[in-house]
């Protein structure tokens, strides 16, 4: 069973980011949401309108074919895994990912791949995102 | 916290930074850090307006590390009090400053042309604002959002309105998306300094002492907030709960304090916003709660075409453009609100003032000569349109004093025993009685929030108290809410957090603190504010009570003046402030 993360009630989103902190949180031990593998991001001039970007986890992940290190493998069932040592921090990858859900790590200046672990599931308030079953479709459900 | 101190001297354009762990190492951060720093490099000589007059701003070891310490704090000296200026705003500022990783801004000097300061992770830059002065609060947000927002950052905006501008003593500075610093007149302090818009915008993470700790306490405070039903009122109905509550005690001022009972209560109440006008709910970043009423106004302007705009309640706005004004309904009050907005007033004072200005009218005190013709009568929305849109056209002496405040109007044109103000402050929407008078007369920022006054007046409905007790309850309260506001939470979760799980959450970010030393802390820190504001020649004896509170009934019944001299002396010495001048 392979397990995405969707975004299920982009509507219900208040924009308080707790899923951003509690992936920086749990996954890093940090504070701040600079670590997070997601986003949450207000649009500009729409008040209150959120825009809300999750790991699509693809198969054939555009990020990983843009890598011109090889830093960046595919994980069976999708995703992407890092090798750090491999990443020469050109940021290809993350312009690759066109729904903009790869995130990058200003500080170390790598990206940061989902592992689907749920936690910012966990902490949404308002049941924006769920981890769901992947469909054969290629769709959660 | 690295105690990083952004000073920027906007005559010279220039910025540096300078690290004092020691100051937030010892005083937590917040108001109590921003207490100190005014008191270092403030004058209490100068003009509020004067290019000398610092503005600080600070945050405090919990910003952006555990949930609803989400506000930031802003010291200044307040233009239209003459004292101290002091305001919180939540929003995204605390977060995003949190992640810039500089805990306090002090902010001095005048530029010469319209600039804004964009700070940039720890760059900072005095940039022009040449093409958007004279923009509305929202339109400059829009402006800087387009221009500076990053993939994937954090980007707060406070900026002034057109009110700022023109120095109107209540002009506040507006945060992201409807949050303010309100009340004393930030927003002329920045518009005196030619600085349009405050920009920040970062992407740190912060180390955490004992992570593990970290965790478990956070999860504690997320449960309490999510799930405990602490929060709930805030979570549902917001602060626009409280309308039918306080109109059910009598204590929700209604014309001008003239009474508190609002005939239509039911109608613009937190319920009637949420059934009619309200779209959604936002946040402040880091607040799971979630308490920001949004609205959309939707308004026929040709035929078959409308306009919409969203506009964001509360409780205070209702009161003061609402019931003070006499207004029925939801939609007339987010039209007096969305004007507001743009212009960048503070809500409160500009309906205290409408309120005087109408009462000055209908008693005669003031007549058309003044108005220029426009007639004033409560509840007539259009008229109080049309007086708002003179006020920011400078259409007519008299309209442009509106913007002065209340005490500002009484002085000059009469009136003065209905003028409500207290030290030239607009008051809160309380009519409960003598407690919550206290706290306008004596509280450090002369907000309702500086202790529980008001709350305690309700307390008295069902139970008597000795006045001592009170006054006592009353000082320990504020001095309890120097430590929430040094860490720095916003007070709507005052009751999630005790203090045994701020000790424990200090711990885990590397900082011993027992509830006891919070407590002792929160003593002196108050007691820092009071010294600090005595510089400004503050005197709660000085303070005169409008003498139409002694003449209206309150939830609690009529002030007594003998009385209310009484818990002042007590509230000072309660507080352990000095009683020589």
């Amino acid at each position: 069973m392979v397990r995405i993360l969707k975004v299920v009630n982009r509507d219900r989103c208040i924009g308080c980011l707790s899923c951003m902190y509690a992936c920086t949180r749990k996954l890093r031990g940090l504070g701040g949401t600079g670590k997070s593998a997601m986003r949450v991001r207000a649009y500009s001039g729409a008040e209150g309108a959120f825009s809300i970007r999750v790991c699509s986890r693809c198969v054939r992940p555009d990020c990983a074919a843009a890598c011109p290190a090889g830093a960046l493998t595919t994980v069976e069932g999708g995703g992407v895994r890092l090798d750090r040592d491999k990443c020469i921090s050109c940021g290809a990858c993350v312009k690759a990912c066109t729904i903009a859900a790869l995130q990058w790590d200003e500080e170390d200046g790598v990206p940061i791949p989902c592992i689907f672990c749920g936690q910012c599931v966990d902490f949404c308030p308002n049941g924006v995102i769920a981890l769901v079953e992947r469909t054969p479709s290629g769709e959660g459900e | 916290m690295q105690g990083r101190v952004l000073f920027t001297d906007l005559t010279s354009g220039k910025s540096r930074i300078e690290e004092d762990g020691g100051l937030f190492t010892e005083l937590l951060g917040g108001t109590a850090v921003a207490t100190e720093l005014l008191a270092r490099h403030g004058n209490s000589e100068t003009d509020p307006l004067s290019p000398l007059a610092p503005v600080i701003f600070t945050i405090g070891p919990f910003s952006a590390l555990y949930p609803v310490a989400t506000k930031t704090v802003a010291l200044f000296r307040s233009p239209l009090t003459g004292e101290l200026g002091e305001s919180h705003a939540g929003g995204r500022l605390a977060a995003a400053l949190r992640e810039t990783g500089i805990d306090a801004l002090v902010i001095t000097g005048a530029s010469d042309r319209p600039v804004f300061l964009h700070i940039d992770g720890q760059e900072a830059k005095v940039r022009s604002a040449g093409t958007f002065w004279g923009q509305s609060a929202p339109a400059t947000d829009r402006i800087l959002r387009e221009a500076l927002e990053k993939k994937g950052r954090k980007l707060s905006i406070v900026r002034i309105g057109p009110a700022g501008e023109r120095l109107s003593p209540m002009a506040c500075a507006t945060v992201d998306s409807s949050r303010h610093f309100g009340r004393l007149g930030l927003g002329a302090v920045m518009g005196s300094k030619k600085l349009k818009a405050i920009a920040v915008s970062g992407k740190g993470s912060v180390v955490i002492a004992d992570s593990r700790a970290y965790g478990s306490v956070y999860q504690t405070i997320y449960d309490r907030v999510v799930r405990s039903g602490e929060m709930k009122k805030y979570h549902q109905l917001g602060t626009p709960a409280n309308i039918l509550p306080l109109n059910a005690i009598r204590g929700l001022p209604t014309r001008n304090f003239t009474q508190g009972f609002f005939e239509n209560a039911s109608r613009i109440s937190g319920e009637a916003f949420l059934e009619e006008v309200n779209v959604q709910h936002i946040a402040c970043a880091h607040c799971p709660c979630g308490c920001i009423q949004v609205a959309e106004l939707r308004e026929k302007f040709a035929p078959a075409h409308y306009s919409t705009v969203r506009v964001s309640y509360d409780y205070e706005p209702i009161f003061a453009v609402g019931t003070q004004l006499s207004i029925s309904t939801p939609r007339e009050i987010l039209r007096l609100i969305a004007f507001i907005e743009k212009q960048g007033w503070d809500c409160m004072s500009m309906g205290n003032t409408l309120a005087w200005a109408t009462e000055a009218f209908l008693s005669g005190a003031i007549g058309e000569a003044e108005t220029e013709g426009l007639s004033l009568s409560f509840g007539d929305t259009r008229s109080y349109l049309e007086a708002m849109q003179r006020i920011s056209s400078g259409n007519g002496e008299f309209f442009s004093d509106l913007e002065k405040g209340t005490a500002f109007c009484a002085s000059k044109y009469g009136g003065k025993d209905f003028a409500m103000h207290y030290g030239g402050l607009e008051p809160a929407g309380y009519l409960t009685g003598e407690n919550a008078v206290i706290t306008w007369i004596a509280g450090v920022r002369h907000s309702h929030l500086d202790d529980n006054g008001y709350s305690l007046d309700q307390k008295l409905l069902m139970k008597d108290l000795p006045l001592e007790e009170q006054v006592r309850m009353q000082v320990e309260e504020a001095q309890w809410r120097m430590v929430l506001n040094s860490l720095v939470i916003c007070l709507f979760a005052r009751g999630v957090y005790d203090p045994q799980i701020i000790a424990d959450g200090l711990k885990s970010l590397g900082m011993d603190w027992t509830p006891e030393r919070l407590k002792q802390f929160g003593a002196e820190t108050l007691k820092a504010k009071y010294r600090l504001k005595k510089s400004y020649a503050f005197d709660p004896r000085g303070i005169t009570i409008p003498e139409k509170m002694f003449n209206v009934r309150t939830s609690t019944g009529f002030l007594d003046r003998e009385r209310m001299a009484r818990r002042l002396d007590l509230f000072m010495e309660y507080a352990g402030i000095s009683r020589e001048k």
